[in-house]
């Protein structure tokens, strides 16, 4: 035994130079303990498994157990060297005592001293062996058995171990060929294998299944929970954010939706609700932000500072004073643009805060103050004249940008401002077509105006339409020409007209509305009938939405002819009624 | 995913059999031992699995880590089903020899491609020269 145990200890120590720090004796001597079955079944092996020829046990310290141990040798080795392609009836017979619990504990020791699991420690050997058998076999020139038996833990798990029986074999292996670095004692089991294969029956590999699902995975539980934790400490780590809403837009969106969907079926009275699981994301503080660097708006990183090793000129990186005098249309233009910036700013903030927050009544008075803002900004309110406050509205409507601006606001407003704006628009609705030929995007204003439309009161919309068909001085066409041939012109038009014939129709008792506006009213109708009809078919513009009761209400106010080229006019729009 | 809901994650995964294809053209198969948060993989028992047409052969590996950048994807091979394959399992040698011909061919057809579009003053960038993406 002795000369085993120090053959053992001097593996014990390659292991340790390997992968080790632990540098306990208790260690080595538990350690070696723990070997033993190795030892005492390895001396009992097939001799064939073995390059050098069998030696004796050496030291057979517990006759008893090595009695046990060789029983269950001489039974395990068969059915093992048949079901191992590659071979490793060691290191399972090692295994299957410790399950039966001979040297479990002992075994469980060591691990736990060396910081692994069990099967760790026969990973641990076993690569060992594969990267350095020579090493091995240099260290221990006494005794033979250490090294047949780290010698017999063979590198190579069997590949083939879990999905075939023990008298299948649907891995064909031939000896391997040099490009596949193999162990010599690896491929001589295969070689065996092979020959012993070639007689032996074939068995179906749908029992392997089965199989599989009956013998428990030696190497199973290689990573223990705490790793697997700490994994996943890490992963959620990376998912930390101060504002989940804005990092993890999508999961939060999904999940929501996903939240609604339950909530409404559970409504509809499917009771048993399935919780679908939530990832709950670390939401942390924003961490207090200092800037440990001076920086200068608008230079290009680190500010240079003089110093008495670097006299060197620092960079001159404030902007030129404000350049609210220069008249230069450039400037005018990037005006424009900046201020859309400001408030497309302002506004996507209201958004947010209104779809995040609850309709509380402080936060609805502190949105409405920053519509408000944003109202006012947009108006450029602080002119007095009225031209003036007109002309900061279409120039922004000029940009494409401020298009999209003044569509969302138009839904957030209240009706009064809403309603001016839309005012403003239609009277200047020629001015805005003729800007817009190069975006096109006028048709994005149509949906939220459509909406305002509909609250319009008769007197407004008569402004309205009067604002379309004052003759513009200096120019002898009427701008309901140009809105006729423009899309978005001719639907707003129509959405007007519209809203104005279910208002007069819906108050049925005219004294709701005075006679003037009534006249007016006719008046309107009928001038927009012959300007549509006296218009070429051609230049007519395809609404967006012809509503269903304007041809109605043109029959009422005008005659037979009119109503007949325009019936021929709006039956060419093929797009569906309202 | 009861650990992480919403997400993928390799936990699962664990101890179960693999089929893992890398980014240099490898299939490996093997026990998924040992993952990490960039995905490096610990495979035990793996084998190369190289394909030629229907037939396939299996190289024994041992132990892999693999680097989780190289890996392109990963699945879950099902035990019971494994074995229905229409696929024919044959030797390495004869693996090696089908897939060391099917390289011959193909570089000469390459060689021709590249040939004719010589001829006609056209040339295609290698793979081998372009960036990996």
């Amino acid at each position: 035994m002795a000369g085993c145990g120090q053959a053992l200890t001097d593996s014990q120590a390659v292991l340790k130079d390997y992968f080790l720090e632990n540098e306990s004796l208790l260690v080595e001597e538990t350690a070696v303990e723990a070997v033993d079955p190795f030892d005492k079944m390895d001396c009992n092996t097939d001799s064939n498994l073995m390059e050098e020829g069998p030696g004796k046990p050496v030291g057979l310290q517990i006759p008893e157990k090595a009695s046990r141990t060789q029983e269950e040798e001489g039974t395990e080795e068969e059915e093992e060297e048949e079901e191992n392609d590659l071979g490793d009836p060691a290191v399972l017979s090692a295994i299957h005592t410790a399950q039966r619990g001979l040297k479990s504990s002992s075994k469980l020791k060591a691990s736990n001293m060396l910081g692994m699991s069990p099967v760790s420690l026969h990973f641990l050997c076993q690569t060992m062996d594969y990267f350095s058998p020579i090493s091995f076999r240099s260290t221990l020139p006494s005794a033979s058995s250490p090294a047949r038996h780290f010698g017999l833990q063979l590198s190579s798990p069997d590949p083939s171990l879990f999905y075939t029986l023990p008298t299948s074999r649907p891995l064909r292996l031939s000896l391997p060929s040099h490009r596949t670095q193999l162990h010599p004692q690896h491929q001589r089991i295969l070689q065996k294998q092979q020959q012993e294969q070639r007689c032996g029956p074939k068995h179906q590999s749908s029992r392997v299944g089965k199989l599989w699902s009956q013998k428990p995975d030696p190497y199973a539980g290689l990573m223990n929970q705490r790793e697997k934790d700490w994994v996943i400490k890490v992963q959620m780590v990376q998912l930390q954010s101060e504002n989940p809403q804005l990092d993890d837009y999508y999961y939060q969106e999904y999940y929501q939706r996903l939240e609604r969907k339950q909530a409404d079926e559970e409504l509809l009275g499917r009771r048993n609700r399935l919780e679908s699981p939530k990832l709950v994301t670390p939401y942390i503080q924003k961490a207090e932000d200092y800037e440990s660097v001076v920086r200068i708006e608008g230079s290009l990183g680190q500010v240079a500072v003089s110093t008495c090793f670097s006299p060197r000129r620092a960079i001159d990186a404030v902007p030129h004073g404000s350049q609210e005098q220069d008249t230069a249309i450039y400037n005018q233009k990037l005006q424009v643009l900046y201020r859309i910036e400001k408030m497309f700013l302002q506004l996507l903030k209201l958004e947010e805060n209104q779809k995040g927050k609850l309709a509380k009544s402080y936060f609805y008075e502190l949105q409405s103050k920053q519509l408000e803002k944003i109202y006012q900004a947009l108006k450029t309110g602080d002119e007095d004249n009225s031209e003036e406050a007109a002309n900061g509205l279409l120039q922004v409507l000029s940009v494409r940008k401020g298009k999209v601006l003044v569509a969302r606001l138009l839904l957030l407003l209240p009706r009064d401002q809403a309603v001016h704006l839309v005012l403003s628009i239609t009277s200047h609705l020629p001015f805005l077509i003729r800007r817009d030929t190069a975006d096109q995007a006028l048709h994005m204003l149509f949906k939220p105006m459509g909406k305002c439309i509909n609250l319009l009161a008769f007197g407004e919309l008569l402004q309205g339409l009067q604002g379309l068909m004052v003759l513009q001085p200096g120019s002898q066409e009427r701008p309901i020409t140009v809105v006729l041939q423009n899309q978005f012109g001719i639907s707003l038009l129509y959405s007007l007209l519209s809203h104005g014939e279910q208002l007069v129709s819906l108050n049925c008792s005219l004294k709701q509305h005075s006679s003037n506006d009534l006249a007016t009213w006719t008046d309107m109708v009928v001038l927009i009938a012959w300007e549509i009809s006296h218009m070429a078919t051609a230049s007519l513009a395809e609404p967006l939405i012809v509503p269903s009761n304007l041809l109605s209400l043109f029959c009422r106010y005008v005659d037979k002819q009119i109503v007949q080229q325009l019936e021929a006019r709006m039956d060419y729009t093929p797009m569906a009624t309202s | 995913m009861n650990y992480m809901p919403g997400t993928a994650s390799l936990i699962e995964d664990i101890d179960k059999k693999h089929l893992v294809l890398l980014r240099d053209g490898r299939t490996l198969i093997g026990y998924l031992r040992s993952i990490d948060q960039f995905a490096n993989l610990v495979l035990h028992q793996t084998v190369e699995r190289i394909h030629v047409g229907k037939k396939y052969g299996d190289i024994p590996r041992g132990i892999f880590v693999v680097r989780g950048e190289n890996v392109v994807l990963l699945g879950e091979i099902d035990l019971e089903k494994e074995s229905d394959t229409p696929l024919q399992q044959v030797s390495i040698e004869e693996i090696l020899e089908e897939q060391r011909v099917e390289q011959q061919t193909k570089q000469e057809a390459e060689k021709l491609k590249v040939q004719a579009l010589k001829e006609r003053g056209l040339s295609i960038p290698r793979a081998d020269t372009l960036d990996e993406y």
